[in-house]
């Protein structure tokens, strides 16, 4: 072998180095992280037909479940003296069937990298995928409920006008706030096994913080600081406003998702990236 | 498989893992299961929180193509930490490894990372997170599933598998992949007999086919046979390397055991 020949041979596909501290190079990482998007997708596939979500009675009851807790918050309302009609039980399910999009998200993105052990401790691959996975399964159960949601825009009769257009942008944010909450799970659940105990109680705090059972006209003017401190609020209200008032949202609401959204992004996915190379010693 | 690598320039004794100065250091918690609670106990009893464990200290090691480096150890020798270092699952805390060309692994804990999901889909979502492409399993997963032996079983959920099974179609992932460099790390340990001979076989192919094999593994007998170099590690340092008879020889001196059913037990 000629020494340039043994030059081309002598490049090594890989080389390991020490890793300081801080992200890693963010280039790299999409990269690789692209490269495992058939990952996502086949996992993804594989979880809901597990759970059988892939037949028609799976599907059903997809819909049926949220269906039934709606109607029975619906029932509280009433019980409490709340005024109820069609479109408070429309803003009900609307909001929550969208409020479960992101716990869902949460609860299962929180337990993504301890429960993938076996993967982690065995294969060099971004971790992220690990909750992005689940946040696309939450979404996959979520979907079939649109159903349910556009019969309820239709038996409300508001008119199908170019504020739908809306839709899919509140789903997109609500995704991105579902994906950055997951990501953030997903890393305290590493260190604090303990720690997905009190998701239950946080999300259930959440929805009370969240115009689901109410709307933000009814909120008492001393509580409306909760309108930007909860990064739902303004995200449930936009929903709301296409789907059952037929308006188009609030700039300022719009805003408001949106900032929120990308910070938590930002922050989740800066404390994953620069935490998830010692995932490996610590689950 | 022959045909292809007999293509090639002969690579034997060219370096297929080159490790230099690799130190690594890694802190864990003490609990076995990390929880808040804990957490909050020891700070309130000011005890440690964390502790440090020095997996690999100071090791320079070259590895080459062509044969297979057998690795022993007791526990806690940093052997399986190393196997880690090498497939990119840890990163050195200094030193350097570079590694010249595509690793499969098959560590301790084998394929199947979720027992619900079917031997299919785990075979397909383990490759796809190793980096390969669906096609490029879809090539591959006839001959997994003929190499496993599984092929009635192969759409049922993993957790209807026995460990023996697993292990098989561990092992068949792992050596289908067409990897230049195979790391097998204690892996093989519950397959049956003859599903143990045709691992061995295979092994040997793959050794006669230019790539690199590294087995970590406490089966010694096994190892004295297969390998044409071992390596025995304690604490995170190289004891010794060379041939497989005087190594293993001094590290059952070491250990004060001689060859017995237990020492020599199964791959």
């Amino acid at each position: 072998m000629s020494s340039s020949q043994q030059d081309i041979a002598r490049k090594p596909v890989a080389v390991y180095q020490p890793f300081r501290h801080g992200l890693p190079s963010l280039r790299e990482y999409l990269t690789s992280l692209w490269r495992r998007r058939d990952f996502v997708f086949e996992y993804a596939r594989a979880d809901l037909h597990q759970k059988q979500y892939g037949t028609v009675l799976g599907q059903l009851w997809l819909i049926l479940t949220p269906l039934i807790l709606a109607g029975i918050y619906y029932l509280l309302l009433i019980i409490i003296g709340v005024k109820g009609g069609a479109t408070r039980f429309g803003h009900l399910t609307g909001t929550l069937f969208l409020f479960y999009l992101v716990t869902n998200s949460i609860t299962s993105g929180a337990k993504s990298v301890t429960s993938g052990s076996k993967l982690v401790l065995n294969s060099a691959f971004p971790r992220l995928v690990l909750p992005i996975a689940e946040t696309l399964i939450a979404l996959m159960r979520f979907l079939p409920t649109m159903i349910v949601l556009l019969g309820i825009h239709i038996a409300l009769g508001i008119p199908f006008t170019l504020h739908m257009l809306w839709v899919p942008v509140i789903l997109l944010l609500v995704l991105f706030f579902a994906l950055s909450c997951a990501i953030i799970a997903a890393t305290v659940n590493v260190y604090f096994r303990d720690a997905q105990n009190l998701l239950p109680y946080l999300s259930r705090t959440l929805l009370y913080l969240s115009p689901v059972l109410y709307t933000s006209a009814m909120l008492d003017e001393r509580l409306n600081f909760l309108t930007v401190i909860n990064p739902l609020f303004p995200l449930l209200d936009s929903w709301s406003a296409i789907m059952i008032e037929g308006r188009a949202p609030l700039m300022s609401d719009l805003l408001l998702g949106l900032g929120w959204t990308l910070a938590l992004f930002s922050l989740g996915s800066y404390i994953f990236l620069t935490r998830e190379r010692e995932f490996a010693v610590r689950i | 498989m022959s045909s292809l690598s007999a293509s090639k320039t002969s690579r034997t004794r060219e370096s297929a893992v080159s490790i230099k100065s690799l130190v690594l250091v890694y802190k864990t918690t003490l609990d076995r299961r990390p929880t808040l609670r804990n957490r909050l106990g020891r700070l309130a009893r000011r005890q440690r929180q964390t502790r440090i464990v020095h997996a690999v200290r100071d090791l320079t090691l070259d590895i080459p193509y062509g044969q297979v480096t057998g690795i022993i150890g007791s526990n806690g020798a940093g052997k399986s930490t190393l196997m880690r270092v090498i497939s990119g699952i840890l990163p050195p805390t200094s030193g350097r490894v570079e590694v010249f060309g595509k690793v499969s692994t098959l560590l301790s804990l084998g394929v199947g990372f979720n027992n619900k999901l079917t031997g299919r889909e785990n075979v397909y979502l383990g490759g796809l997170a190793a980096g390969m492409s669906r096609d490029q399993i879809d090539e591959k997963f006839d001959s997994i599933v003929e190499f496993s032996g599984l092929d009635e079983v192969i759409d049922a959920p993993m957790r209807t598998y026995s460990s023996g099974m697993q292990s098989r179609l561990a092992f068949s992932v792992a050596a289908s992949l067409d990897p230049d460099i195979l790391i097998i790390d204690e892996a093989l340990s519950t397959g049956d007999a003859r599903f143990k001979v045709k691992s061995i076989e295979r092994i040997r192919q793959m050794k006669g086919d230019d790539r690199a094999l590294i087995v970590v593994s406490h089966a010694l007998k096994v190892l004295r046979e297969i390998c044409d170099e071992v390596i025995w590690m304690d604490k995170g340092r190289m004891v010794k390397r060379g041939d497989p008879f005087e190594v293993i020889k001094a590290y059952r001196n070491f250990s004060q055991v001689g060859s017995s059913p237990e020492t020599d037990e199964d791959f």
